[in-house]
């Protein structure tokens, strides 16, 4: 789950906010996704292990998302999940329970020649007063973040395309229930814990036609700083999470109903488990403006 | 549509969407920290040096040498030196001088609690599946040397305010037999940093705090050298810097903490805490647990199996009262396993499991004190810390008031290990897997919790100290206690004897601060 923290804008959705894909003016995607990710082998700071007191976590998310075209060039996108954790061993407590409100808007500000080039920004704010520091099984880490990103697209008329992107994400700072807590070797007095900024990079290439994509991707998450699991310890939100994750895509929608899959792995981390997700959605386009010209 | 109002509208909503998501919150990684003001003691305790000491026989046990009159030409070079020092103080040791102007005693109790925390990690399994012991030796290997949980915290703070505490009660006596004036009041051309006042300044009381604390932390926390060489360095010359002592104030302090530090040391090595990881007795307390009724006895839940934390720290030796009282401090026995009472308590925490509330889980994260935290003893020393620091305490008063809270709060700690392995009783966790913790499951037998005991001690002894303060420490430690329930790995009874008992062996301190010459 440490992952999930940092991935969980990334969902199997059908328009993505990391995607090139849009919404024809006055229509909007509802999508329902199921995601189940999990590992039974996490790197503390470098050292990747086992740990038989927690088996293998599993972090299940439910996640309603409504994408809206408000013009060709311009999506908004809002979601909410819901998220279960849970581990097959030892006897930490279980969490569930709604996460953080996510909102987006994506603005096509170039278009030619099959090149697109896209701004995003979102925000997300917790929607639960959920414990944040009870990792790896809390749901979420409490903060608000705010993030600007980049997405360039070439599409070939093929229906071949390559996309990129780029973002910074800003977090604010938390508050947790206990009032000191140790952030590398320093003991803080206080309530209020520092989560480091984070930025990630993504490259996918596919193919996509009026009812088929197909995409197969890397991307990179990276906290900009923090510290790192003590040894034998739990992680905690100051952490400098990194991960690295392989993964495909697809989604298929002839018509109205769709459906889209996505399978990742994490194959490189610090201070995150080696997560194993696969995700599947439902999709439902329609017109919300039958007059809209 | 206008197609130009539209495009700028949009335009628009971008940028305020820019905008917001960048102004919404404060960049600033900062964490504000409560920050401690500079110490102005409301009395000087001029008796201070009659007070009855721990270790030592007397308080001029450790002899301190008469200094030079303040017209001898040693003290006159030294004044001079002192003005030439100060004349070069940056804006960072000005900082350093405030931070240590908040209180020795507070700040070197401050510091044994981080380093308390940084050393609080239970050793990881290793390939044989075995959990290496770590050692003392070797304090920087990997499992590092202390495991720094509740009891050894609880006895490293202890012996760190006792230090503290007889080494302050002699430089009171020597200060007011020898009676030299501080440095400002000697020559008026000396601008003090921090506020002065008419305790006489030979011994230094920063010199004795700092130096009988480093002797102890080096010896507690053996990889920690390093940094206590640098914090004690910085502290000593705060009081130079800040024109608050001269070098002779501070050689003679740091002789006179020296000197008890090690006195106290002393009866460290022979407490008995070397054998309180005995492993070998656990056999036999399984067998007398079954004996006396305790039908399934307590088993490590951790996967493999952990040995028990400090199986005889009971055997430990005790600080007010004498070890043959351990054994009559015993709670009574907890509930046969299967009794009615026992189901009642046992049902009350599958409720808890279903249906922990929000402000439950609170309550238990708030007093978790668990791994890499400074424990529940740490969490009461910063408690005493802020109410003596609150109340203008004198240095040798705070430290009075972490002896009596650190003392009772190892003693409760025997009383409750004592308890813990007599009983072996199993946690809850064992006796159902549908109890999962929230805060983290110790591993050492159940009855009685720990939280409880040293909760108890410490807020009966706070509450004499600070008698305005009883109704809010005793609410306190009841929240302490039953934040283990809400948690999920202590038992209503665990928490209830345990904390009658703390209270019990914290009534022992609150009658020797009762005849140790402070409140007179």
């Amino acid at each position: 789950m440490f992952v999930l923290a940092m991935i969980s804008f990334t969902g199997a959705y059908a328009q993505m906010p990391n995607d090139a894909v849009y919404m024809s003016k006055n229509t909007a995607c509802l999508a329902l996704s199921y995601t189940h990710s999990s590992w039974d082998k996490y790197w503390e700071n470098t050292l990747k292990r086992e740990n038989l007191n927690i088996g293998t976590q599993t972090t299940q998310v439910g996640m309603a998302m409504l994408a809206v075209g408000v013009t060709k060039n311009l999506n908004v996108i809002v979601s909410l999940p819901y998220i279960w954790t849970q581990a097959s061993a030892g006897n930490m407590k279980w969490s569930k329970g709604f996460q953080d409100v996510g909102g987006w808007v994506k603005y096509r500000f170039y278009n030619k020649a099959g090149l697109s080039l896209n701004a995003v920004v979102g925000a997300s704010i917790p929607s639960s007063n959920y414990v944040p520091d009870f990792m790896p099984l809390s749901i979420g880490l409490q903060c608000k973040t705010a993030t600007g990103r980049l997405v360039a697209r070439y599409r070939h008329k093929t229906g071949i395309y390559a996309t990129a992107y780029g973002s910074y994400i800003l977090r604010s700072k938390i508050t947790i229930d206990r009032d000191s807590y140790l952030m590398g070797e320093t003991l803080y007095n206080t309530n209020r814990v520092s989560v480091p900024n984070a930025f990630d990079y993504s490259a996918r290439v596919g193919f996509t036609n009026k009812a088929i994509q197909t995409e197969v991707y890397a991307e990179r998450n990276e906290c900009v700083n923090g510290d790192y699991i003590r040894r034998n310890g739990m992680p905690f939100p100051t952490n400098n999470m990194k991960s690295t994750t392989v993964g495909w895509y697809g989604k298929f929608q002839p018509k109205n109903i769709g459906f889209n899959a996505r399978v990742a792995y994490v194959t490189r981390g610090e201070n995150v488990g080696q997560a194993m997700t696969y995700s599947a959605g439902l999709l439902y386009q329609f017109r919300y403006l039958k007059s809209g010209k | 549509m206008n197609k130009i109002y539209n495009s700028r509208g949009r335009a628009a909503f971008f940028a305020t969407g820019l905008f917001l998501a960048f102004t919404v919150f404060s960049c600033s990684k900062t964490v504000d920290e409560p920050t401690a003001s500079i110490n102005n003691p409301s009395t000087l305790d001029e008796n201070a040096g009659t007070w009855k000491p721990y270790i030592l026989a007397s308080s001029s046990e450790v002899p301190v040498d008469e200094p030079k009159a303040a017209t001898s030409a040693e003290y006159i070079a030294e004044i001079a030196k002192l003005k030439e020092t100060m004349a070069g103080v940056t804006p960072q040791q000005r900082d350093q001088i405030n931070y240590w102007g908040a209180g020795a005693a507070y700040r070197w109790n401050e510091i044994a609690r981080e380093l308390a925390a940084r050393y609080n990690s239970p050793p990881a399994v290793n390939a044989e599946g075995k959990y290496p012991v770590p050692d003392a030796a070797n304090p920087l290997a990997d499992p590092k040397f202390p495991f720094a949980n509740p009891p050894y915290t609880a006895r490293a703070l202890a012996y760190l305010s006792v230090a503290q505490y007889d080494a302050l009660v002699s430089a009171w006596n020597y200060k007011f037999k020898y009676n030299r004036k501080a440095p400002s009041k000697i020559d008026a051309s000396i601008k003090a940093i921090l506020p002065v006042s008419d305790l006489p300044s030979y011994p230094s009381e920063d010199a004795v705090v700092a130096a009988a604390s480093y002797t102890i932390l080096k010896a507690m926390f053996p990889g920690e050298i390093p940094f206590l060489d640098a914090k004690l360095a910085e502290h000593k010359n705060s009081r130079l810097l800040a024109g608050m002592n001269v070098e002779s104030d501070i050689v003679a302090g740091s002789a006179l903490g020296n000197a008890v530090g090690a006195k106290v040391m002393a009866r460290a090595k022979t407490d008995g805490m070397g054998a309180a990881n005995n492993q070998a007795k656990t056999a036999d307390m399984i067998a007398n647990a079954l004996k006396i009724g305790i039908s399934q006895p307590w088993k490590s839940q951790e996967f493999p199996a952990r040995p028990p934390m400090l199986p005889t720290y009971g055997s430990v030796l005790t600080w007010n009262f004498n070890t043959a009282t351990v054994a009559t401090l015993r709670p009574i026995a907890p509930p046969a396993i299967g009794s009615p009472e026992y189901e009642e308590n046992m049902n009350e925490l599958l409720s808890i499991a279903k249906s922990q509330t929000r402000e439950q889980a609170r309550i238990a994260n708030f007093w978790s004190d668990g791994v890499g935290s400074y424990t529940p003893p740490g969490h009461w020393h910063r408690k005493a810390a802020t109410l003596a620091h609150d109340n203008n305490f004198s240095e040798v008063r705070t430290a009075r008031t972490f002896a009596l809270v650190g003392t009772a709060m190892q003693d409760a700690g025997i009383c409750c290990w004592d308890a813990k392995y007599y009983y072996y009783y199993p946690r809850p966790n064992q006796m159902s897997s549908k109890v999962k913790t929230s805060v983290g499951l110790p591993n050492f037998p159940s009855y009685t919790s720990g939280h409880s005991m040293f909760s108890g001690a410490a807020a009966e002894v706070l509450a004499h100290i600070f008698p305005s303060e009883k109704a809010n420490v005793d609410a306190m430690a009841v929240e302490a206690s039953v934040s283990r329930i809400y948690g999920l790995i202590h038992y209503r009874f665990d928490c209830e004897q345990g904390l009658a008992t703390g209270h019990k062996v914290g009534n022992y301190a609150v009658q020797r601060a009762m005849t140790d010459g402070a409140e007179k």
